[in-house]
């Protein structure tokens, strides 16, 4: 008798000690059609025994066939919690593990993967949940509700609803720091049995290279001008629009809103160092003649002052005057903080050039037979983006100038595709670090080589650190500039007009800062936003910094 | 004469030591609970979810320079980074997050020749 009650307890403890906590998420209600709006519920199983502090996980929806409407915490009383988002990511688990292993796929992401953990995928979002609380979790305890809307499956690129919803990784800790084994329940989620869609719904899909979709809104007209719908796009770039009539012609336009927190990131230094090089080329416009344009587009985007849709001097100096921070007498039309000049039209024929004059088609007419007339792509530019980092490349070959100097021998390599999205990229040492007479020195340390230009947006908590000075070492020949934007955002670079001189190896740039307060270091007192440079044939130089 | 011997060898000790770069932050400081690293080498928050700044523990092998990073938490991009230069075992240090944008980052400890010695998420809420 003995013997079976030691065995049945060493059975029992053994079964425990492999017992996981786990997550566990599932729908709350029953979803039928498209249009329904699904609640998913994220929930928290405890097996080991163990007292649950910090709870952190991270899932990914399919974008295309959802589209998030809200959240709702169900963090206990005098928790914190904390919701991130970001679209157009996919994780990748770690190679031969489990994918419902939590903590090792935690772990692989935390520690492991550096830039491999997540791929940029636009069909997809990534949601991160963050539960801190004094009181352990208790088994069977919610952490959050989502809600999201279900979305027509037609012109998606997917048969089904499979798979649609799958945590990632889970990070479930104690109070001192100990790590929970965690596991996840079920391994993904599906939805079956979705009825409707295709049913005369109208679906614009937004074109940017702008990763934020949701800043964008869009505005149906009728032939009359007047506006019958309007709305904003959601995370996926799509917006879909009920009550449109077959066989009639309307009108569509996007537009950015003004307050989007990345405006000053828009035109940069590469922009400047394009519009510079075709100013100096002359000649530009849509009847061709010299120019270091790809696409009679960029005519339009780097007219910045707006004179005759062509580029000059004028625009040049006007980019580089509003880099410096100095006003000009023009009233200009850069994209910018709180200003934004928008251009949208049919992606299909975004930029061609139609009569010697580049076109923006903004018409389209729904008919009832043809499934394809219920789907438009719009896409959107910006005044001032020539590079196109937040606006979209023309694919129209109206649109291309045959006689550009595609003589960069960079782009022609790159002609397949994107001529902009390919950029080099070089290594560089940004660091804050406290010198001997107390104050914070940021330095920039460069060895490259062949730049024309560079550009760092820099951000610093000014109740912290006051800006005492900017000190350049870029050379003799270079056009330095140090703008403060507002209270802790400046705008450091240097730029050769003449686009022969480059930017001196070593320390190019210091910024001194005095701290208003005792501090005995400076993590996260200063960061950076843009880091770019541009070598003479106008190619964008990303920097990696280690 | 040990007595002499043995101040002698104090002395000798003490003029040997180089502190010109050696910054020993709160050397006289406890560490808390919340900070508490239980390895011999790391990094701690005190909190996960943060608003404005939060304690830190760096937990070091050796006096020496190191750098203290903060990364995004979806692109690994780097957003911020400092240079300290730090004493063996705990050193309890700050990290400001007022100027950084809301969301989820990690927070890593390397050498000065970018080696990971240890990393912690964090939220800015």
């Amino acid at each position: 008798m003995k013997k079976i009650l030691l065995l049945l307890i060493s059975v029992f403890f053994t079964l425990n000690s492999f017992g996981q906590s786990s997550i566990s998420y599932s729908p709350v209600n029953t979803v039928t059609k498209v249009g329904d709006t699904l609640i998913m519920k994220f929930q928290y199983y405890k097996v080991d025994g163990a007292e649950l502090t910090l709870a952190q996980f991270d899932f990914e929806y399919n974008n295309k066939l959802l589209s998030y409407i809200s959240h709702q915490s169900i963090a206990p009383t005098g928790a914190s919690f904390a919701r991130n988002n970001w679209t157009g990511y996919k994780f990748n688990p770690k190679a031969d593990t489990s994918e419902d292993d939590m903590d090792v796929q935690y772990t692989w992401w935390k520690d492991e993967a550096g830039n491999n953990s997540y791929s940029t995928s636009a069909n997809w979002s990534v949601e991160r949940t963050t539960i801190q609380t004094s009181a352990a979790y208790v088994d069977g305890n919610e952490f959050v509700k989502y809600s999201f809307k279900v979305k027509d499956k037609f012109g998606s690129g997917y048969d089904n609803y499979n798979d649609i919803i799958k945590v990632n990784w889970a990070n479930y800790q104690e109070s001192d720091g100990t790590q929970i084994q965690t596991t996840k329940n079920p391994s993904t989620q599906s939805l079956s049995g979705i009825e409707g869609g295709n049913a005369g719904a109208f679906v614009i899909n937004l074109k940017t290279a702008n990763s934020v979709k949701t800043d964008y809104s869009y505005t149906i007209k009728n032939s009359a001008g007047e506006s019958v719908a309007t709305g904003d796009f959601d995370e996926s770039g799509q917006a879909s629009i009920s009550g449109l009539e077959n066989n009639v012609t309307y009108t569509a336009e996007a537009n950015l809103k003004e307050d989007a927190t990345y405006l000053d990131e828009v035109v940069t230094v590469s922009d400047l160092a394009l519009v510079f090089a075709e100013a100096i080329g002359a000649g530009s416009g849509p009847s061709g003649g010299s120019t270091t344009f790809d696409y009679f587009i960029q005519d339009i985007m780097g007219d910045v002052v707006g004179s005759d849709n062509g580029v000059d001097f004028q625009d040049s100096y006007e980019i580089l005057a509003y880099l410096q921070g100095v006003t000009s007498g023009n009233s200009n039309l850069i994209t910018q903080d709180g200003q934004t000049e928008d251009y949208s039209g049919i992606e299909s024929t975004y930029g061609a050039v139609t009569n010697n004059t580049v076109t923006f088609a903004k018409s389209f007419t729904p008919i009832d037979s043809d499934t394809s007339s219920k789907t438009i792509d719009l896409a959107h530019g910006l005044r001032g983006d020539v590079n196109f980092s937040h606006s979209w490349e023309p694919s129209v070959s109206s649109g291309e100038k045959a006689t550009s100097a595609q003589t960069s021998s960079f782009r022609i390599s790159s002609a397949a595709g994107s001529k902009y999205s390919q950029t080099e990229t070089a290594n560089i040492d940004l660091i804050s670090e406290i010198n001997d007479d107390g104050r914070v020195v940021f330095s920039i340390n460069s060895e490259i080589e062949d730049m024309v230009g560079s550009q760092f947006n820099i951000v610093y908590d000014p109740n912290i650190l006051s800006l005492e000075n900017v000190i350049f070492d870029t050379g003799n020949e270079m056009t330095n500039f140090s703008n403060v934007i507002e209270a802790g955002y400046i705008r450091v670079g240097s730029f050769d007009q003449n686009v022969s001189s480059t930017v001196k190896a070593g320390t190019p740039y210091q910024l001194i800062f005095v701290p208003v307060e005792d501090i005995s270091n400076a993590s996260g007192l200063i960061s950076f936003r843009v880091k770019e440079g541009v070598k003479a044939d106008g190619t964008q130089i990303n920097f990696i910094i280690q | 004469m040990k007595k002499i011997l043995t101040l002698l060898s104090l002395v000798l000790i003490m003029g040997c030591y180089q502190d010109d770069d050696l910054v020993t932050l709160y050397p006289d400081q406890e560490v808390p609970q919340s900070l508490q690293i239980k390895d011999l080498i790391g990094i701690k928050l005190e909190n996960t979810i943060v608003t404005d700044r939060v304690a830190m523990n760096v937990k070091l092998p050796l006096d020496g320079k190191y750098r203290i990073k903060i990364r995004h938490g979806m692109t690994n991009e780097l957003i911020s980074q400092e240079m300290i230069t730090a004493g063996e075992g705990d050193n309890l240090l700050k990290v400001y997050v007022a100027s950084l944008e809301k969301s989820g980052y990690v927070i890593q400890l390397t050498d000065e020749f970018h080696n990971i010695l240890g990393n912690q998420s964090f939220v800015v809420n």
